[in-house]
Formats: C-alpha cells, structure tokens, sequence
C-alpha cells in the first residue's frame, strides 16, 4: 500500500502513546518507500526523531499509578488512591 | 381451665410462630439432599430438602429458578440459600430457595457443563463477537479480590513491562456468595468510566468451588455485555472457567493476564531506536544521493552548455575587441602619415620659405596682390619679403603680352 505523510505543521499537544507510536510508524513507512520531497523527508525525520524520544521518555519516566475504584452511599462510583 | 384470656386462636399462634421463624431465619444456608422435586407449570419449583434426620419443605420461585445454572433433580446435593416462611393456611413451614448450589466437583461439573452448553447455543463464546485488544492501552481495569497473591502479581508485572499505565482496580469478593454478583457489577462498574481500553477479571488459583463465580451465568452475560475487552484470568493454567470462553483473550493466568495486556517497555524502546535508526540512515541517505545528483549536474554538459555559449561569446568579444584595437591601430598609423604629409605639403607651401628664396608679395591695402593687371600707376603697395617690407608706390605698369 502507498501513503506518502506529509510532515505535521505543529506539534500534536496531546498525543496518547499509542497515537504517538503510530504516527512514528507511518512516518518510517513513509521513508522507507522514499517517494517524499526532501524537504518533506527532513521534516518527517525531525518530527520521527522528536516522537521517539517523546515516547522512550514516556517509558523510562512513567510510574504506575493505580487508583481503587470504590461507591459511596448513593452508590456513585469514586476513584481513590491506593493506599 | 386456664383464664380465658390466655386461649388464643390458631390464626393468632400460626402469626406468632409466623414470625418467630421468619424473623429468626430471615437468612440461612442449608446443605442437604433434593427429593420429590416437582417443576409446577407456574415455574415455581417445588421439593423437599432431606437428610438422614428431618426434611425440609421448600420452595424456588420461577424468576430464581430461571436463573439457576442446572436442573435440579432428585437426589441432588446441594446447598441452599434461603430464608423460612410460614403457609397459614396450612399451618406449613419452608424455605424459600433464592439460591442453589450444587455441592461436589461432580455436581458442579455437570453445572459448568450444562451452562457451556447454554451459552455456547446463545453464541456467547462466538469469535465474531471478540474483541481486539489495544496493543498500547494507558488505562486497564482489574477486577479481583484488593487482598488476593493475584493484584499484587499483576501490578508488579505492569510496573515492570509498561509503567506508562494507570490501574483501576474495581476490589470484588472472588469466591462465596455474591461474589458472582459483585464480579459482574464491578464489569459494569468499570465500562461506566471514561477512557479504560481493557479490563483483566480474574483471580488467583484454588478449588472448583473458590472458582466457581466466574462459571456463573451472571457473570458470563456481564462480560458478554462489556464494550470494553476482557480478559479473563482465573486460577492455574489447568482451569478453565465460563469466563474464559466469554472473554476476549483467555490467560493462563493472573500473571499472565498482565502480560498478555501490555508489551514489554524493553521491547518498544528497542524497536523506538530502530526507527530512529531507520529513519535517520533513510535521510543521510537521501541527503547524500541528492548532494550527488547536484554534482553530477553540475557537470554534466547541458548543464554547462550555457557556460560554454557564455565562454565562447567572451571569447568572440575578446576576439572583436582585439580586431577592434589593430584596425584602431592601423586607421590611426595611416592618419598619423596623412598628417606628417600633410604638414610636409603644407611646410612646402609655406610663404615664407618661398620668401626667402627671393619671392615677395604684394599688398594693398592688406590684400594680396596677385596680378599686374590689378595695380595702378601711384598705387600705395606693401611688398613683403621674408624679413620685412618695403611701403612703395606704383610708377609704371607694365603688363605681359
């Protein structure tokens, strides 16, 4: 399949990980079949190269947060943190 | 006789035993033998509960007993739950049955088979109804005992492979009465929050009976229901529950629940360096062939073609230019000799040197006098020689013949 991406004009503010991973891997894709501009290319590479250290900075920095889930006494539902 | 106030009807003792009993047994578990059991045509069913000592009357009302996983039949073990009430008409005591279980693996194998069978003609196991799961879910939901070996062997499995997690866990009772029940609310529980992409339901290891909620039909429908995927991780590897073939991904375990949910960080940051790799060899690549291609154009020969067109014009001026400045040269050497012969010619005609060959000329009145005929006798003339002149007068003119 042929897709060509063009590069993203801002930075996505908020971008799931999965979001950001996907969008790495069009980008790759998008390379690897060499039928963008070079301009386009270097904006492309930028933009890959910014979204893989976003994401190993996700793994690397996350910790696991777990909350509880618990109901108070109209049996609304209520998140609270693991003690 | 005793005083007539103290007789009371039998309405009045059968009400007090009345209730006496259903306040006394307004909740009770009792374990015995099904005989005499009788399906009625209402749906209620019928039966007595007996042991080797007494028997039991009892009663299961047809929106319980459509929701009991097996059929009742005589001879059956089992374990009821239920509370006593009392028939005044007939002066009867029985249980009214709001739960049956059966009692033994063998029982509750026959159960569990029973209720596969059920719900695989519904299609609750179908594939087509199965889910994905997210390769890269951010917000999971547990639902399990907060207190089992099995929350804790997850989340240390999630904080180990991917941290970048949040964890809802919804605490449920995993085994006993109502844990069934509270399973499948807590499913529900968790589908009514935003944003949770996958939910494990399970529970550590033990004995058919620990496990027997997630083999209960309330559940099974629960997780059918689920908009959310589910995981289902029950027990050992060797157990298979009900809510396994209902789930969207069965794992062996707890454990392996988490692990089949998230990939391992190592993993993704190995295959992160790899598109950077990629990525950035793509672009020197690119960067480098393209720096070639700019140098073989630059010599190429069309594209030095107007270099050469401009050369060769260049040397066309230089070349016109040089014809230019000889023939310049050449027109100026002629004209420099026309001159010298012109100053020779017009030094040769000079006067003044004919005066001094001993030629004079004759003025009057300052003009030149260049013939006889043109002068008087006692004209005023002027002769000129080379070195002076001489004021005379005319006294005689003598023209040639």
């Amino acid at each position: 399949m042929r897709q060509t991406v063009a590069p993203a004009k801002k930075e996505a503010s908020k971008r799931t990980f999965e979001q950001s991973l996907s969008r790495l891997e069009k980008i790759v894709d998008s390379l690897e079949q060499g039928e963008t501009p070079l301009e386009s290319a270097i904006a492309l590479y930028e933009e890959g190269i910014a979204l893989s250290k976003e994401c190993m900075e996700t793994l690397s920095k996350a910790e696991l947060k777990v909350k509880k889930l618990s109901k108070d006494m109209n049996s609304k539902i209520e998140l609270m943190d693991l003690e | 006789m005793p005083d007539e106030k103290n007789i009371i009807s039998v309405t009045d003792i059968t009400r007090r035993i009345k209730g006496v009993l259903e306040r006394g047994f307004s909740e009770v578990w009792v374990q015995g033998e099904i005989s005499n059991c009788k399906l009625h045509t209402s749906g209620h069913m019928y039966f007595t509960l007996k042991d080797e000592g007494a028997q039991l009357s009892a009663v299961m009302w047809r929106s319980r007993v459509g929701q009991l996983l097996f059929r009742p039949s005589d001879g059956l073990k089992v374990i009821v739950r239920g509370n006593i009430t009392v028939y005044e008409p007939r002066g009867n005591y029985q249980i009214n049955c709001l739960q049956l279980q059966p009692v033994g693996a063998g029982e509750l194998q026959l159960a569990f088979d029973r209720l596969e069978q059920k719900l695989s003609a519904e299609g609750l196991f179908d594939e087509d109804h199965k889910k994905t799961l997210p390769s890269y879910p951010q917000k999971i939901g547990i639902v399990t005992s907060p207190t089992g070996a099995a929350i804790q062997d997850m989340l240390n499995v999630l904080a180990r492979r991917f941290p970048a997690l949040e964890v809802i866990i919804a605490p449920v009772k995993v085994q006993g009465i109502g844990a069934a029940e509270e399973i499948a609310q807590a499913i529900r529980d968790l589908n009514s929050l935003p944003g949770i992409e996958v939910i494990i339901v399970g529970r550590g290891g033990g004995s058919l009976e620990d496990l027997w909620a997630f083999n209960e039909e309330i559940v099974a429908r629960a997780i059918y229901s689920s908009a959310v995927p589910i995981v289902s991780a029950v027990g050992h590897e060797i157990d298979f529950s009900i809510s396994d073939f209902v789930a969207d991904l069965r794992a062996p375990t707890p454990s392996a629940a988490a692990e089949l949910v998230v990939k391992d960080k190592n993993e993704i940051i190995d295959i992160l360096r790899n598109f950077s790799y990629t990525i950035q060899n793509i672009v020197i690549n690119r960067v480098q062939s393209s720096k070639e291609k700019v140098h073989t154009l630059v010599g190429s020969y069309s594209f030095n073609r107007p270099l050469d067109l401009f050369r060769q014009r260049g040397q066309l001026i230089d070349d016109l230019e040089h014809r230019l400045q000889q023939s310049t040269a050449h027109r100026l050497g002629m004209v420099r000799q026309q001159v010298q012969s012109f100053s020779k010619r017009v030094r040769s005609v000079d006067p003044q040197l004919t005066l001094k060959r001993g030629y004079a000329i004759v003025y009057r009145n300052d003009t030149i006098v260049p013939s006889a005929a043109d002068v008087s006798e006692k004209d005023r003339i002027t002769v000129r020689f080379h070195d002076g002149s001489a004021e005379s007068i005319v006294e005689f003119v003598q023209k040639k013949k």
